[in-house]
């Protein structure tokens, strides 16, 4: 699993590469709470070249959302594989959890 | 490190030269640990099996067994694999190091040695030895703990299955860790109705086994029979938000009216059940609609599904363990081949369907452990 990060425009993006499961799951987490310790409240995750995203995935997921919604912001997922998006429609995730087909569109999604 | 703290603690010097013992010795008496002595290595191999000791300084070059071999019988036998072996040898040659290294030793010094460099690596590898076994004792410490959760969360689990008019039910469960998060309950109501609830707290292990707890206890206390699934996973979120952040339930709920062959499901977050119509001779999955999982924010409202049954369908619950199971390719089982099995049921009763679904299961797997809990309940219309 691999994790890179750019701040564009006020808008943070973590782009994730990889699978996201329960062994990556913390490093993710960690990840996230690093990034969101300053004032940040618009984050993107870029899920182009996620692969695989389990239960401790959705955790983590999850656990953005809420922190970018404490702060009244935005948050947004992109780009999300067939799997990937079968995993927020059976779960129910998707809507809770803004989802966009691409990265550009989450961009306007933010604005 | 104080050096009373070394009291417990316990060296085997083995040297075949008298003056070289005698040197190692004294160098060695400032550390504070018991000192024992072997000229060779027959009677090293005797003394680090009777007296344990933490550390072992073996020179190599000595008449009989030389210490490569002293090195190979040790680690060759468990009661003496896991101690620390520091080679001690005249030998300089890379090769030699290498190869003591390689017989499992921790470390090489070079003689002539410096009395200072001696005490400094023994100290070290006396600490790490020390912290290794701690960590292993604190280890074995905290599985038990674990093993006592799941033998508590094994109690919360309905004692066998209920007879039901008209319906055969068999259930598996097992956890990946000992204490899970895969929970399934049982709840009969007036009317020839049954309640079936199978849910999954996220992740597993003791932080999981809390919240099958939670979810157990909320559906137990609810206070009339759960008779309609979305007020039932209305409520059980209403009370999993409070403690459940960040992680969360997913459920499925499904009443059953054995006198009507019907069925009522609510779904949040969780697979929706299978069903094989023996009409269609066809598994599928029930489209339900639903919410999000339980334990993340309050519903609005749970939708809820009507479907009916009748005599050879076969209705499927399951949690997400059984179709995410990986296999040693990298691969997860998936649905289509859960759907496949429950089709090929053939005249199985319940418990032996679930019996050949799991050796699919097992067989696709092809020996790679399940990292998450597996739990499947299955009732076939009679």
């Amino acid at each position: 699993m691999e994790i890179s990060q750019k701040v564009e425009n006020g808008i943070v993006f973590l782009a994730f590469n990889g699978r996201l499961d329960g062994s990556s799951a913390t490093e993710a987490e960690q990840a996230v709470k690093s990034i969101l310790e300053g004032e940040n409240n618009r984050l993107l995750f870029d899920f182009a070249k996620l692969e695989y995203l389990s239960s401790a995935g959705l955790r983590v997921v999850l656990g953005a959302a809420k922190e970018i919604k404490r702060r009244d912001g935005k948050f947004v997922l992109c780009a999300l594989n067939a799997y990937v998006k079968e995993v927020f429609e059976v779960s129910g995730f998707g809507a809770i959890i803004p989802i966009t087909d691409s990265v550009e569109a989450g961009i306007k999604e933010m604005s | 490190m104080p050096e009373n703290s070394r009291e417990n603690e316990s060296l085997l010097l083995v040297d075949d030269n008298p003056t070289n013992l005698q040197v190692l010795y004294q160098t060695l008496e400032t550390i504070g640990c018991k000192l024992l002595v072997a000229k060779n290595g027959e009677t090293a191999l005797s003394i680090a099996q009777k007296a344990s000791p933490d550390l072992i300084l073996l020179d190599i070059m000595m008449p009989g067994i030389d210490g490569f071999e002293v090195c190979r019988r040790l680690k060759a036998d468990p009661a003496t694999a896991n101690i620390p072996v520091i080679f001690l040898s005249a030998l300089t040659d890379t090769k030699d190091k290498v190869q003591g290294l390689q017989l499992g030793a921790v470390d090489y010094v070079s003689k002539p040695f410096q009395p200072d460099e001696v005490i400094a690596r023994v100290d070290t590898h006396l600490t790490i030895h020390r912290l290794k076994r701690e960590v292993e004792e604190k280890k074995d410490a905290l599985e038990d703990e674990l093993e006592v959760v799941s033998v508590v969360q094994r109690r919360l689990l309905p004692k066998g299955l209920p007879e039901i008019a008209g319906l055969k039910l068999a259930v598996h469960y097992e956890t990946s860790l000992y204490a899970g998060g895969d929970y399934y309950d049982l709840v009969q109501m007036a009317d020839d109705q049954w309640g079936f609830l199978v849910a999954d707290a996220e992740g597993h292990s003791a932080p999981a086994a809390v919240m099958m707890a939670m979810t157990c206890a909320l559906f137990r206390s609810y206070p009339q029979p759960p008779t309609e699934p979305g007020e039932l996973l209305y409520f059980l979120n209403e009370h999993l938000c409070k403690v459940a952040d960040p992680s969360f339930v997913t459920a499925l709920y499904v009443v059953y009216d054995a006198s009507r062959r019907t069925l009522k499901i609510a779904r949040a977050g969780h697979p929706p059940p299978m069903i094989y119509q023996s009409a269609e001779k066809k598994a599928i999955e029930y489209a339900c609609s639903g919410v999000f999982p339980l334990g993340i924010d309050p519903y609005e409202q749970v939708p809820v599904t009507e479907a009916g049954l009748h005599a050879g369908d076969r209705i499927l619950m399951y949690t997400d363990g059984i179709t995410e199971r990986f296999n040693t390719n990298g691969k997860t089982y998936g649905e289509e081949r859960l759907l496949r099995q429950l089709e090929a049921g053939g005249d199985l009763q319940p418990q032996e369907l679930l019996t050949e679904i799991m050796k699919d299961v097992n067989n696709f797997a092809n020996g790679r452990p399940a990292d998450d809990d597996q739990a499947l309940l299955l009732g076939i219309v009679q």
